[in-house]
């Protein structure tokens, strides 16, 4: 048993504590310039202070070779610009590695290679990339725009002018509507034209951003819908149309004058609200609070039963427990480490058998936990060691007799309760019934037999006889308690029967002739009598069998009592019974045996 | 880092084209390479002109506060309200501006210079190229600011020179609001400026400023001097009049309140300098004034109304210690309550001190600053205002003045309870006195920026009206 498969078993990480290092031996090198002698003199411990020497150590080497790269002031043109003008910046010369490749390519002396060359070698300038242009929909014709476009607000100049300035401003609503300064005819009035060169605002004819805005939607969205019809449009072309289509110049009209509302609030409205914010914050801040602390005492609640506990593989018990949960761990996941190859499970044995189960698993898994062990191990070795364990299981399994198991006290249970519970509990559970009258029923029981109701030495065997005490007394309570049903109801069967009987005599000496009517009488009192109308019952709704048994009882003893009652009654209730289930007549018998020992 | 190892463009995204940057001002012409931190060439606006030996005589930079020069007078090429209205000397101002710092002088006509003389019975050789050569700016492209309502015609009055006279490959004007923005690190800001003649308020959106939010007041740091000049006027103890250094041959120490004991230069009536020379060196005194002692009421509530504990804010003021402040010729005083008075108006309007012989006429309610920021963010769009007020950038040199971006957080909050108000002001001086040259430095150092410069070959294509064009 190595310590791996001790830590293994108790549950212990797998390398709690790291093994204490061998002592390294700490060599101090002795430092060049210091004579050995000198050096034997410091003793063990070295001085705080370095001995080194510093020498000079030469110049440093130059990473590379190459060549300095000169910075140039080099001129260079902007892709982006539409003439080509050039400015100058300092830009460092290439690599030299590429200027052999240059010098090659001179060699062959082609000139239209070199042109070539030193096109691909120019680089595009770099910011060129970042000249970008907004999508715009195509401009109309004329004809699209009196077709499709036409408005009564809008002049065709005017929304010409709109999408040149959408274009040209790249859609910043703001600086379009701040910009907007459409002149209707700027020639007719010269004056007013210089006018509005230096005034900072002329404002015509005022456009609202929402008008032009709802102007320049209705026209994308047409020219869109023109382009591509809206069935064929693509899902986020069609979203686009969509959002453009549904732009309602009202309501943000609307939602701006809220928000200017909400702007020029008072000082007073906006203390207000951040009292109110503060005040839900912390409401806010409770209800989490309430929150983690419900959860907090829900995880207290139902804290997992910790299996860590080492305790529990302290007894056997606990160990083949062990080796249960094992297995089925194993099961579900569908290995073959314990379980062997040809799926023979070694039967939970109890405590042997686990040991040698136990530690090669363990071994195994410790294996392929520590990096130098697993790696090397092959598959085949690990199959070998699986089957070894199994059948140093089998021999375990041999080696326990009945006798020796009843020297250890070794036992088997079928099952075991999840959970914690004490022993002591189960000794009590025994004693304790369903209901409160049965429990004080069994406590009378048990004191007519001078049995204490808690056991002085509760060892096992006088626990199991105690428990098969227990069960008959129950028995017999059941009994007494059936019998006495019975009995109860016989009597009250008695009772109407001899009412009926007497009844019947009186009827025959009053009129003879009215026997069909008195016939009908004597039917109609017999099903509504509460004994049949739990007979009914009882088939139907499969009640516990105490209560069935109950009711056929009476029947039984009622057929067997008065064979001269009414025929059809008898009848009737022969169906009854021969339709109750065969454990009601068991029952019945086991009743009928009990009243016997009584 | 290694220095052999160039920063990749892709990390600040510049590319420097060694453009030049000009930030033209009322007060200061600041120029400098693009690229840089600080304009490399800082003139007064204000140029000084004589006659000497019946020549006219300009002298332009730091120069003209040094020699009172018999008759010489002082001009500015700005008009006050930020637009140019002397463009002769304008032109001559702003090429001084660079031509003395950064690409210095271009040597003369080769034929008269003495450079080229070649000895007897030999003929010069024809140069060629001489034309551009001459040209101060051949090589460099051009950057300069304008404020916001700049009129088209200055606009194109400027690219022509640019292009005809200084030769510039490539030219762009842009304005200065936005450049502020730019040097805070915003591309949407509302600029608050203040300037020496002018206050502006500058809505910018994504670069580009809205035109209609534009406001502007005379409410500057010349005005400001006025105030003071008024404070003087009516100094309690005695007026205080400015004498400027040039006219103090020596002084002696007096105490506090003490009538000056000094002993004057005085120059014969045909030597005297001209008016303008001396209001502008009393100006001197008066900016240092400004610098050390005028202050701004911190607010909440303006100077004039019961503080918050119920003691007018006027007594809190009196309470605080005073600041002394010596004048040239050794009259000095500690001004207590009064150091605020003269910045109160560009908040609340009626606390002006009154001044008939100021070339300001009284303040309305609504030249003041929050007035003014009030009408910005009212000409823009309503979606767009709490943006721009968690974006305020303060900039210009009276906006150094002390405690007045606690004054305006102030305001504004009062104004504006509800959105968030954040106010970005650069600690560092030169940072708040160039901010719009150094928008222009980062602008015109930026690889994407080189695509919209206007090249001379635009221009010749166009004619300046292109300007209106492209710089939008």
């Amino acid at each position: 048993m190595a310590a791996a498969d001790v830590r293994d078993m108790l549950d212990l990480p797998a390398e709690g504590q790291p093994r204490p290092h061998k002592k390294q031996k700490v060599v101090e090198k002795r430092p060049e310039g210091i004579t050995r002698e000198l050096f034997a003199l410091l003793g063990e411990r070295a001085p705080p202070i370095a001995i080194n020497e510093n020498r000079y150590k030469g110049r440093p080497k130059w990473q590379t070779k190459a060549r300095v790269r000169p910075w140039r002031m080099t001129p260079f043109s902007n892709e982006a610009r539409s003439d080509d003008l050039v400015l100058r910046h300092w830009q460092r010369e290439p690599g030299s590695t590429q200027t052999p490749a240059i010098e090659d390519m001179k060699m062959e002396g082609e000139t239209t290679e070199q042109q070539g060359e030193q096109k691909s070698n120019e680089p595009q300038y770099p910011f060129a990339k970042y000249n970008i242009k907004i999508n715009v929909p195509k401009r109309y014709t004329t004809d699209e725009y009196n077709r499709h476009l036409r408005s009564d607000e809008w002049s065709r100049e005017e929304t010409d002018y709109l999408m040149d300035l959408v274009e040209e401003y790249h859609l910043r609503w703001v600086v379009i509507a701040d910009r907007y300064d459409f002149q209707p005819r700027p020639v007719d009035n010269p004056d007013d034209n210089t006018d509005t060169s230096t005034a900072l605002v002329p404002s015509k004819q005022f456009r609202t951003m929402e008008q032009m805005k709802a102007r320049y939607y209705f026209i994308a969205a047409s020219m869109l819908a023109l382009e591509t019809p809206p069935s064929t449009m693509s899902p986020p072309e069609f979203e686009l149309h969509e959002m453009m289509t549904k732009f309602d110049p009202e309501r943000e009209r609307h939602r701006k004058e809220l928000a200017a509302l909400q702007l020029n609030r008072t000082a007073d409205e906006v203390r207000e609200e951040t009292v109110l914010l503060e005040e839900l914050k912390r409401i806010a801040a409770n209800e989490q609070e309430f929150v983690t602390e419900r959860r907090e005492l829900y995880s207290r609640l139902d804290i997992p039963v910790s299996v860590s506990n080492a305790t529990n593989y302290h007894n056997s018990q606990g160990l083949s427990h062990l080796l249960q949960t094992l297995l089925q761990a194993d099961k579900s996941k569908k290995r073959r480490s314990i379980l062997g190859p040809d799926g023979i499970v070694p039967t939970p044995g109890g405590q042997t058998p686990t040991i040698p189960n136990g530690p090669g698993s363990a071994r195994d898994s410790s294996r392929a936990d520590t990096p130098n062990g697993g790696t090397t191990q092959p598959a085949t070795t690990k199959k070998a060691a699986a089957a070894a364990n199994k059948e140093a299981a089998q021999q375990a399994i041999r080696t326990l007799t009945p006798a020796e198991e009843a020297r250890y006290g070794v036992q088997h249970h079928d099952r075991l309760a999840p959970g914690v519970q004490f022993r002591s509990d189960r000794v009590q559970k025994l004693t304790q019934a369903k209901s409160h009258v049965q429990t004080q029923k069994l406590g009378a029981a048990l004191a007519e037999l001078e049995v204490p109701l808690r056991l002085v030495m509760p060892t096992e065997r006088v626990v199991k006889n105690f428990e098969k005490l227990i069960h008959s007394v129950n028995l017999l309570l059941d009994a007494r308690k059936v019998a006495e049903k019975v009995e109860s109801e016989i009597r009250v069967l008695e009772a109407a029967k001899e009412e009926r009987e007497r009844k019947a005599k009186e009827f025959k000496e009053k009129d003879k002739p009215e026997v069909k009517s008195e016939q009908r009488d004597e039917d109609a009192p017999v099903p509504p009598a509460p004994v049949s109308g739990a007979v009914g019952s009882a088939p139907q709704s499969g009640q516990p069998v105490n209560a069935s048994e109950g009711q056929a009882n009476p029947d039984a003893s009622s057929t067997a009592n008065n064979p001269a009652s009414g025929e059809p009654a008898t009848k009737e209730k022969e169906g009854v019974s021969h339709k109750r289930s065969a454990s009601v007549l068991s029952n019945g018998s086991d009743k009928s045996s009990k009243r016997q020992k009584k | 880092m290694n220095p052999s190892v160039p920063p990749s463009a892709a990390e600040y995204g510049g590319d420097e084209v060694s453009a030049i940057v000009l930030d033209p001002g009322f007060s200061s012409t600041r120029a400098g390479f693009a690229g840089e931190d600080t304009p490399k060439s800082l003139i007064p606006t204000y140029y000084g002109k004589y006659s000497f030996e019946d020549q006219d005589k300009i002298i332009f930079g730091d120069d003209v506060f040094v020699t009172p020069r018999p008759g010489l007078s002082i001009g500015n090429p700005m008009g006050r309200d930020g637009i140019v209205e002397d463009w002769d000397m304008a032109e001559k101002l702003w090429e001084y501006s660079f031509t003395s710092r950064l690409t210095g002088a271009k040597p003369g006509n080769p034929l008269h210079n003495g450079l080229n003389d070649v000895p007897d019975g030999e003929l010069p050789t024809e140069m060629e190229g001489l034309e551009t050569d001459e040209k101060p700016l051949a090589d460099s492209p051009l950057l300069m600011s304008e404020c916001s309502w700049n009129p088209t015609k200055a606009r194109e009055k400027t690219i022509e020179i640019a292009m005809e006279k200084w030769g510039a490959p490539a030219f762009y004007l842009a304005r200065n609001g936005v450049l502020a923005a730019f040097a805070a690190g915003k591309a949407s800001a509302l600029v608050i400026d203040i300037g020496a003649s002018n206050i502006s308020i500058t809505p910018v959106h994504d670069g580009m400023v809205l035109k209609r939010g534009v406001q502007h007041s005379p409410l500057g740091g010349d005005y400001i001097s006025s105030q003071v000049r008024a404070l003087f006027k009516s100094n309690t103890p005695q007026p205080i009049t400015i004498t400027p250094h040039y006219l103090i041959s020596s002084k002696t120490a007096v105490d506090a309140g003490q009538p000056p004991q000094a002993k004057y230069k005085t120059f014969p009536p045909d030597r005297t300098p001209d008016a303008s020379y001396r209001s502008l060196l009393e100006e001197r005194t008066l900016s240092e004034f400004k610098e050390c002692v005028v202050q701004v009421w911190p607010g909440p509530t303006k100077l004039s109304a019961p503080g918050p504990n119920g003691v007018p804010n006027e007594e809190m003021a009196r309470s605080s210690p005073g600041r002394p402040f010596e004048f040239p010729d050794g009259y000095n005083q500690v001004f207590g309550v009064d150091r605020y008075r003269v910045v109160e108006s560009l908040f609340d309007a009626k606390a002006a001190i009154p001044d008939p012989d100021s070339l300001f006429p009284a303040p309305t309610q609504a030249q003041t600053v929050s007035e003014l920021v009030k009408a910005a963010l009212n000409g823009v769009d309503v979606d767009l205002r709490p943006h721009l007020l968690a974006n305020v950038v303060v900039t210009g040199a009276s906006s150094l003045l002390y405690g007045f971006t606690d004054r305006l957080n102030q305001e504004l909050m009062q104004l504006y309870p509800g959105p968030r108000v954040r106010i970005s002001a650069p600690g560092n001086t030169s940072e708040r006195r160039f901010s719009s040259w150094i928008g222009g430095s980062i602008l015109a150092s930026l690889g994407t920026f080189h695509q919209m410069w206007i090249s001379k070959k635009e221009f010749d294509e166009h004619g300046p009206n292109i300007v209106e064009k492209r710089c939008k």
